[in-house]
């Protein structure tokens, strides 16, 4: 490996992992106090006042609405994507576009409208919330999708069906397994859009939805805890590095 | 194992309102037979493969396979493996499970499948390469593997769509050896496609010329070589001389004099054409030369030298001949060409139509 390229690689570790470790101090910190370099005292009482004030459950909540919205917003953008990288949807670019509109309009001002129209509707808080984030998280799996369609040889299938398979067990034997990785990805950015989402919880979920980032907001907002506003802040930052790391693995196996 | 294919009437029009792919294709593939469909790219010839395989459905036309209509039936239920240009091994199985997968998606138990995987592997000279993940093979071994895969599902045709074309001249020669030792061994019927009349010649028992869609002219490669049907077909088994002429009482007459024809043609405008390997050239003063002229280029082919002769006349006209091996003529000397009377073909002038269009190979490929 070239040196620059080393170089780049460290730089750009540094770049991601330094905003971490006033965080990981902080969350061990039992004092910390204004010009000393490193905390006075050290211990667990951030992890205590954490676990106290619900960050359990909260994860809980958090892993299940990430969990959903990827169950849902992964097949749906695979379906999108698989046409939209074929030729056969008229205004193609149209379709595309109104898809990814989530991304363009401020999600705050999409949440506290359709919140109006959801309570009208008598939805329960919590589908609308998983109905408006599985929305919000189709851009991402569509446009992921499309590309791995577009770069997949349709070729593999036929070849299949001249094998003896049905056009039902081509795909689960041979498209999918083939598209696993760009899956995988699809999935992984679904799963952050439930995982990380604040606005749209908060607004449509009323506030009986407690999830991870409601709880670190709301302990953010006083003053006093800050080694517990780094635990939980950690909690909501390394499950999805982890399976970042994992989702990686996947491709690079391939 | 092995079945009779008859294409009739095959039509493929890819969109309304283009001109058809393919158009009222017609062939008998009798069954253990090799069939080679020739044509240059964009004939529609991997289109006759499609359509034989049920990837594409006709537009008119009937694929049968000992005499059942095979119309409607979907590819998986016509019993015809397919080997591509490009080897297609499925990259997240491993080499054996490629071979073992005709086997396992028709429910044979995954043990079963994977030894007799094994002896497909075999067939191919791959033993031992079955643990190897699909894509740590050279393109040789891919083809091969992709071959041992279509003759694992135990084919009733198999369908060749140019899967030598991408290897180098060794490893394609090596590649037509195992093939005709397959057919001795399996005896299946199959259908290839390619545009290497060489490859043709060297695999199938009967070649079928298509061009711009449509069926130029089908029989042993050694009668479409000797009597070319149209300049199409001329052209593609590498035939260069054409000299246009006029025939009457089977005296073709044109820039290179009156030439008698072994065979009856009927009146009226025509092309000759004649192989450069029947060309005999001999000095100017020969008693025995049709014709004479000047040696104007040499075109080396390995040992054999082509030499283009200019014949005088208002309009240039040129004829190709190969020479001994070994034999020498340098540029600018004057030659007599002896045209022996079984090597004059005439072929109907050029249509629009069939006209040579570089801008439309340059399109479309396969």
């Amino acid at each position: 490996m070239a040196l620059g390229t080393r170089l780049g690689r460290a730089a750009l570790a540094v770049w991601l992992l330094l905003p971490l470790v006033p965080l990981v101090l902080w969350a061990a910190a039992d004092r910390w106090t204004a010009p000393a370099v490193l905390p006075q005292a050290w211990g667990t009482a951030g992890l205590r006042d954490a676990v106290d004030s619900g960050a359990g459950t909260a994860s809980l909540r958090s892993t299940v609405l990430g969990l959903v919205v990827a169950a849902l917003a992964t097949p749906l953008g695979a379906m999108a994507g698989r046409a939209l990288a074929g030729s056969g949807v008229p205004a193609g670019g149209a379709v595309l576009a109104a898809l990814l509109s989530p991304l363009v309009l401020p999600p705050f001002a999409v949440a506290l409208g359709l919140d109006v129209l959801l309570l009208r509707l008598r939805v329960p808080a919590s589908v609308g919330v998983v109905l408006l984030l599985t929305v919000a998280a189709l851009p991402y799996t569509t446009v992921l999708m499309r590309t791995a369609y577009a770069a997949h040889d349709p070729g593999f299938e036929e070849e299949a069906r001249t094998l003896g398979a049905t056009a039902r067990r081509a795909v689960l034997a041979v498209q999918l397994p083939m598209l696993a990785p760009a899956l995988a990805g699809a999935a992984f950015l679904a799963f952050l859009v439930g995982w990380s989402d604040y606005v749209v919880t908060l607004l449509v979920g009323g506030g009986q939805l407690v999830t991870l980032p409601l709880l670190v907001a709301s302990a953010a907002s006083s003053v006093g805890n800050e080694a517990q506003v780094a635990v939980l802040s950690l909690g909501s930052v390394l499950p999805p590095l982890a399976l970042l790391v994992a989702v990686g693995l996947l491709g690079r196996r391939r | 194992m092995s079945a009779a294919l008859d294409l009739e009437g095959l039509t493929r029009v890819h969109a309304s309102g283009s001109a058809p792919a393919l158009d009222g294709f017609t062939l008998d593939v009798p069954a253990g037979s090799c069939v080679a469909v020739l044509g240059p790219s964009g004939s529609g010839k991997s289109t006759v493969l499609r359509l034989t395989a049920g990837l594409d459905e006709p537009t008119a036309g009937s694929v049968r396979l000992d005499g059942r209509d095979l119309a409607g039936v979907p590819p998986e239920r016509r019993g015809m493996a397919m080997v591509f240009q490009r080897p297609l091994l499925f990259p997240h199985l491993s080499v054996r499970d490629n071979v073992a997968f005709a086997d396992r998606v028709r429910g044979v138990p995954r043990r079963r499948a994977r030894e007799r995987a094994e002896e497909y592997l075999g067939l191919v000279q791959l033993a031992g390469y079955g643990d190897r993940p699909a894509r740590a093979l050279s393109g040789g071994q891919e083809q091969r593997v992709a071959l041992a895969r279509a003759l694992a599902a135990e084919p009733r045709v198999l369908l060749l769509d140019e899967p030598f074309s991408a290897l180098d001249t060794a490893l394609r020669a090596e590649m037509h050896d195992l093939l005709a030792d397959l057919r001795l061994r399996l005896d299946p019927t199959v259908l290839l496609v390619t545009h290497d009349p060489a490859e043709a010649d060297a695999l199938a028992d009967a070649v079928a010329v298509l061009d711009g869609g449509r069926l130029q002219q089908a029989g042993p490669l050694g009668e479409l070589y000797a009597r070319p049907a149209s300049l199409a077909v001329s052209r593609l088994l590498g035939g260069r001389t054409e000299v246009p002429g006029t025939v009457r009482d089977g005296v073709h007459t044109s820039a290179l004099g009156p030439l008698a024809l072994p065979g009856p043609v009927p009146d009226g405008p025509g092309v000759l054409v004649v192989r450069p390997e029947a060309v005999r050239v001999t000095a100017p003063g020969d008693p025995a030369a049709d014709v004479t002229g000047t040696v104007v280029r040499v075109r080396r082919r390995g040992l054999r030298a082509l030499v283009v002769v200019q014949v005088p006349g208002p309009v240039g006209t040129a004829v190709e001949a190969e020479l001994a091996a070994g034999e020498e003529l340098p540029a600018g000397r004057p030659v007599g060409l002896v045209l022996p009377v079984g090597a004059r073909t005439v072929v109907p002038p050029a249509g629009p139509a069939s006209a040579p269009d570089p801008a439309r190979s340059a399109i479309s490929h396969g």
